[in-house]
């Protein structure tokens, strides 16, 4: 019996667990944005902390000994908003992120980070963007182009980071403006011990609503940044 | 922060690199906790502090929501963030489908040791059993709540003496699964903390240590 004494709870409680709102945090995320005009020159740069995992993130990072303990399973919700279940295992039929191999090719890939000129006010439970702006040059679109991905971290002192970039040109005649962004990752979902595969499209795994909206003058173009960070 | 018209690729390369921004709410905050109870079920210490030290592996763990597993959709390698940060393979065999999946154990221990993003292990483990210096750990229990997530462990001190604990880190296995059953296990250390008072675990009493992670902000 665990019960007694707890109203003691405070007892031996050092000053630094109180959350001061000082605490450097051991994981950061930051959001920068570098507009440039129609000459290349670099008219703005945005940057914030990215405060928005979603639900989907939060599901996908879970153990199996979660799963197993709890006899459950995640609801995962794609970009066009059908639901899946993600239930990692070992046994029979258990719900997998595919991994490569020579057999089959049934991706779960970075797709995009997507921009939009809407918001949400909810992240956490986001799994689309309020407004994606479409890919192309018609008006309010922007051509997306291919996204970057490190090939491995960044290990400096106790600080480890990696970044994730990709760049859109505005060709559209007009301002386009850019007010919510976000990570999309396509998943395949492969069956534990069998050959069975199953795609769940493209999922939303990060969300951010732009503390101030940013402009892409016509011609221009806009890169965003994503870093992720320990102990930084 | 918005800052207009800065000229060179310099600046821009050293704005995205990590740097707090001390005015905006932190992305992250992660405690470890320990409860102690003696023989007789009485809370006797509760600790609880910030967590400041994530590994690199954790860091590679969370991005595998992020990039997926492989390079593209029209690949069948792995990014190579993983296969460098984690030591991951670039693509299993011929013969088989594969996929992955990960877990996750509270290591405690009584030693210390300077923290790096690469550490694998703790300075001292804390073994699992009733012989002299050791604990008996209880299953993993994990739970969510929103963008939390809480990890704990209840540890048992069946020895006649007391036992201190200085050191946690929460462990990870990524197992890479063939559809043949065959499976290939790949160990981590995801965080490395150090107690900034020890903890001490009575003869016969027992302590639930917790680790929580909130992606809140």
């Amino acid at each position: 019996m665990i019960s007694k004494g707890i109203e003691d709870i405070d007892i031996n409680m050092p000053k630094d667990a109180y959350d001061t709102g000082k605490d450097t945090p051991t994981f950061n995320a930051y959001l920068t944005v570098v507009v440039r005009d129609s000459e290349g020159k670099v008219v703005k740069v945005h940057r914030q902390r990215s405060h928005s995992p979603t639900a989907n993130f939060i599901g996908l990072m879970l153990p199996v000994i979660y799963f197993n303990a709890t006899n459950s399973s995640y609801k995962l919700k794609n970009t066009g908003g059908s639901t899946y279940s993600y239930g990692p295992g070992n046994n029979t039929g258990a719900q997998c992120i595919s991994y490569p191999n020579g057999y089959s090719n049934y991706p779960s890939y970075f797709v995009m980070i997507q921009v939009g000129n809407g918001q949400q006010s909810n992240p956490y439970t986001a799994y689309s963007l309020a407004a994606p702006i479409a890919n192309g040059s018609g008006t309010g679109q922007l051509v997306y182009g291919q996204p970057s991905i490190p090939s491995n971290l960044i290990v400096s002192g106790s600080e480890a980071y990696f970044i994730i970039s990709q760049t859109f040109n505005n060709s559209s005649g007009n301002t386009v403006t850019i007010t919510e962004v976000g990570i999309i990752t396509n998943l395949q979902f492969s069956q534990s011990n069998n050959n069975s595969y199953y795609s769940l499209g493209q999922v939303l795994v990060w969300y951010d609503v732009l503390s101030s909206s940013i402009s892409v003058p016509n011609g221009g173009s806009v890169t965003i940044y994503y870093t992720f960070t320990v102990n930084p | 922060m918005v800052t207009p018209d800065l000229v060179s690729e310099e600046d821009i390369a050293k704005l995205i690199i990590p740097d707090d921004l001390p005015d905006e709410q932190p992305t992250f905050k992660a405690y470890v906790e320990a409860k102690v109870y003696d023989k007789e079920g009485h809370l006797i210490q509760y600790h609880r502090q910030p967590m400041r030290s994530l590994t690199q592996y954790f860091l590679a763990l969370m991005a595998i929501p992020i990039i997926g597993t492989y390079q593209g959709p029209s690949t069948n390698q792995a990014p190579s963030l993983l296969t460098s940060a984690l030591g991951l393979p670039s693509s299993v065999g011929n013969n088989y489908s594969a996929n992955i999946v990960w877990n996750w154990a509270i290591q405690l221990g009584s030693g210390t040791q300077a923290f790096s993003p690469t550490l694998t292990g703790l300075a001292a483990p804390i073994l699992n059993g009733t012989g002299a210096g050791e604990l008996l750990y209880s299953s993993l229990s994990v739970s969510y709540a929103g963008s939390t997530i809480f990890v704990s462990v209840q540890v048992t001190n069946t020895t006649p003496s007391t036992i201190s604990v200085t050191e946690i880190g929460l462990q990870g296995t990524i197992y890479i699964q063939y559809n043949n059953g065959s499976v290939n296990t790949y160990n981590f250390l995801l965080s490395y903390d150090t107690f900034s008072t020890a903890v001490s675990v009575p003869a016969l009493g027992m302590a639930v240590f917790q680790i929580t992670l909130s992606f809140t902000g």
